[in-house]
C-alpha cells in the first residue's frame, strides 16, 4: 500500500529519514530531484556527526562506505562503481542495483569514484573520514588532498590479493610521505628486501603493519609519532629494541603506550637486566590500554622507569616484543 | 480502560463505569475523560492511558473536571477519522501505565491507514507511537530500488513535478488577473 511521504508534517518526514539506514537514504535520493533536495536540507540542519564516511578503492572497483557505529562494526556500501564492461559499449554509464546498494558502472573510473563521493558527501554534508585503497587507488590520496581541507582520519594501504614478487614500492613510499590520518594508519602492501622509508610518519593514534614489516627501521621507530604500533614481520634487531628503549628512558616518543613487534625470524633477548635499568622483573598479569582493547598477558615481564615517573611493562620471546606503557 | 470496555463507544458519552484495576492500583479512583473524532463517536479513556498523548495530557493536566463535566464535555478531534480515534485509543490502552517496548507487535495491521494513523498520533503527539509508525514506514523501503521507492512512497517524477509547478504557475496568474479584472470593476 504506497504511502505519500512528501504529504506528511515536516517533523513526521524528519522522523522517517532519521530512522532509514544511509544505503536507503542514497537510493532515495536519486527518486527525483525533490526528494534529492529534501534530504539534502534535512542533512544540513541535522549533520550526521557519528557517520564516518570512507572511499574505498582497490581490486579496481570504487565503494563509497558509511559507518555507523562508534566502534566502526556496522560499515555499509551506500554507493559502488564497477568496471565498465564492454557489454555496454553503447551506454556512457550504466546503473545497476543489487539488493542493497546502487552500483555505478563508468569508463572513466577516476571520474566514476569521484562522482559516487562526491554525491554522497554532498547529500550526508559530510567529509571524507578515512580512505581504504590500494595500488590502483593511489591517485586517490591526492585528489582527496588537494579536494578536502579536513585531513583524514583513517587510511588502509591494502596488498593486492593473489600478487607474488610485484612490489609496491613506489606506492607505499607515495603513500606514507601523502596520505595524512589522525586515527588509524594501516600499511598491508608487500614492499621488496631493499624498501626503507627516510621520513616521518604522524602524529596519528594507530599505526597498523599487518605484514610484511620487514622495512621498519630504527630511525622510523624513533620517527614515527604514533599512540600505538604494531609491525609483524619485523626484522628489528634486539640491539636495535635496546636502543630504542633507551631513547624512551630518555624522554623520546612521549606520546607512545604500546609497541607491539612480531619478529620474521627468532630473537634472543640475552642480558636485558644487564643492558637496561630494571625497576621490577617477573612481572606477571594480564594488561590492556583501555576498556575496549584486548589483554596483553605477561609471563616474565620486566618494569622500567622513566626520570618523570612514567613507567612501562615489557615483555618479550623469541618470536615477539611487547611494551606498554602504564 | 480495557480494549473491550471501547464497546461503549457511542453517539452519546457512555455511563462511567470502574475500569479493571490491578492488584498494585492506586487507592485514589482512576479519572476518565471522553473524546470523539470526526464520526462524533465517543470514547472513553482513562487519564492514565491518556498520558501517552502529550496534546491531550496537556489539555486535562489543569481542568480538574468532575466525572460529570468530563462526560458532557468530550474532547472533539474533528479532523480524525472515528476508525483511526479507536485505533490510537486501543494502543493508549493496551500500553497504559507499561513501559514501550521496542517493537510493536500491536500496532494497527491495516497499511492501508497508515497515513491517516501517522497524522492523527503526530497531531496528538504520541510519541512513542508516531516512532513505531515511522518505522513502520521506514521498513516499507528495505532492499527496494529508487523506482520502488518512487512508487511506495508516492513521490512524483521530475516530470511530474515541473508539470505540476508549471500547472500552479498558471493558475496563480489567472487568479493574480482575475483580481486585477476585479479591482478593476470595483473602481469603475
Amino acid at each position: 500500500m504506497p504511502f505519500p511521504i512528501l504529504n506528511t508534517p515536516f517533523v513526521v518526514l524528519s522522523e522517517i529519514i532519521n530512522i532509514l539506514e544511509p544505503n536507503e537514504i542514497v537510493n532515495a535520493s536519486f527518486c527525483s530531484n525533490n526528494m534529492n533536495r529534501l534530504l539534502k536540507n534535512h542533512y544540513q540542519r541535522r549533520k550526521p556527526l557519528e557517520w564516518k564516511l570512507i572511499m574505498s578503492n582497490h581490486e579496481c572497483c570504487g565503494k563509497v562506505d558509511i559507518v555507523t557505529s562508534k566502534d566502526d562494526e556496522k560499515r555499509m556500501t551506500v554507493l559502488s562503481l564497477q568496471p565498465y564492461s564492454s557489454v555496454w559499449k553503447s551506454f556512457a554509464g550504466k546503473i545497476e542495483r543489487n539488493t542493497e546498494f546502487l552500483e555505478f558502472y563508468f569508463e572513466d573510473r577516476v571520474m566514476g569514484s569521484k562522482l559516487i563521493v562526491q554525491y554522497v558527501t554532498n547529500l550526508f554534508n559530510i567529509n571524507v573520514y578515512g580512505l581504504d585503497i590500494d595500488r590502483n587507488g593511489i591517485w586517490t590520496i591526492g585528489w582527496i588532498n588537494g579536494w578536502q581541507e579536513k585531513a583524514l582520519a583513517h587510511f588502509v594501504f591494502r596488498k593486492i590479493p593473489y600478487i607474488i614478487d610485484w612490489y609496491g614500492d613506489a606506492a607505499i613510499d607515495y603513500a606514507l610521505r601523502n596520505a595524512r590520518a589522525s586515527d588509524y594508519y594501516n600499511i598491508d602492501d608487500v614492499v621488496s628486501n631493499t624498501f626503507r622509508f627516510d621520513g616521518n610518519l604522524g602524529p596519528m593514534k594507530e599505526l597498523y603493519i599487518p605484514d610484511g614489516g620487514h622495512w621498519v627501521t630504527l630511525n622510523n621507530l624513533i620517527n614515527f609519532d604514533a599512540i600505538r604500533i604494531v609491525v609483524r614481520d619485523s626484522r628489528l634487531s634486539v640491539s636495535d629494541l635496546y636502543t630504542f628503549i633507551r631513547y624512551w628512558l630518555a624522554g623520546g616518543s612521549p606520546r607512545l603506550t604500546l609497541l607491539y613487534l612480531e619478529f620474521e625470524n627468532d630473537r634472543s633477548f640475552e642480558n636485558f637486566e644487564k643492558q637496561l635499568e630494571v625497576v621490577e622483573k617477573n612481572v606477571v598479569g594480564d594488561y590492556r590500554l583501555s576498556d575496549d582493547e584486548e589483554d596483553f598477558h605477561f609471563d616474565h615481564g620486566y618494569s622500567i622507569q622513566r626520570k618523570d615517573g612514567v613507567k612501562a611493562v615489557i615483555n618479550f620471546d623469541i618470536d615477539h616484543f611487547v611494551m606498554m606503557v602504564l | 480502560m480495557s480494549s473491550t470496555e471501547q464497546g461503549t463507544s457511542s453517539a452519546a458519552p457512555a455511563e462511567p463505569t470502574t475500569a479493571p484495576e490491578s492488584a498494585a492500583a492506586p487507592e485514589v479512583p482512576e479519572s476518565f475523560y471522553y473524546v470523539h473524532g470526526k464520526d462524533k463517536v465517543v470514547h472513553k479513556v482513562s487519564a492514565g492511558a491518556l498520558q501517552h498523548s502529550a496534546l491531550i495530557h496537556g489539555m486535562i493536566s489543569n481542568l480538574g473536571y468532575t466525572e460529570e463535566q468530563a462526560k458532557a464535555n468530550p474532547f472533539p478531534f474533528e479532523n480524525i477519522d472515528g476508525d483511526i480515534l479507536q485505533m490510537v485509543v486501543d494502543w493508549c490502552n493496551q500500553h497504559k501505565g507499561k513501559p514501550t517496548p521496542p517493537e510493536d507487535t500491536n500496532l494497527p495491521k491495516q497499511k492501508e491507514k497508515l497515513f491517516d494513523l501517522v497524522l492523527a498520533v503526530n497531531y496528538l503527539e504520541i510519541k512513542e507511537l508516531l516512532t513505531y509508525c515511522c518505522k513502520q514506514v521506514a521498513m516499507m523501503v528495505k532492499g527496494k530500488s529508487p523506482e520502488e521507492i518512487r512508487e511506495i512512497w508516492m513521490i512524483p517524477t521530475d516530470a511530474e513535478d515541473e508539470a505540476a509547478e508549471k500547472e500552479a504557475k498558471k493558475r496563480a496568474g489567472k487568479e493574480a488577473a482575475g483580481e486585477t479584472a476585479a479591482a478593476a470593476g470595483d473602481a469603475k
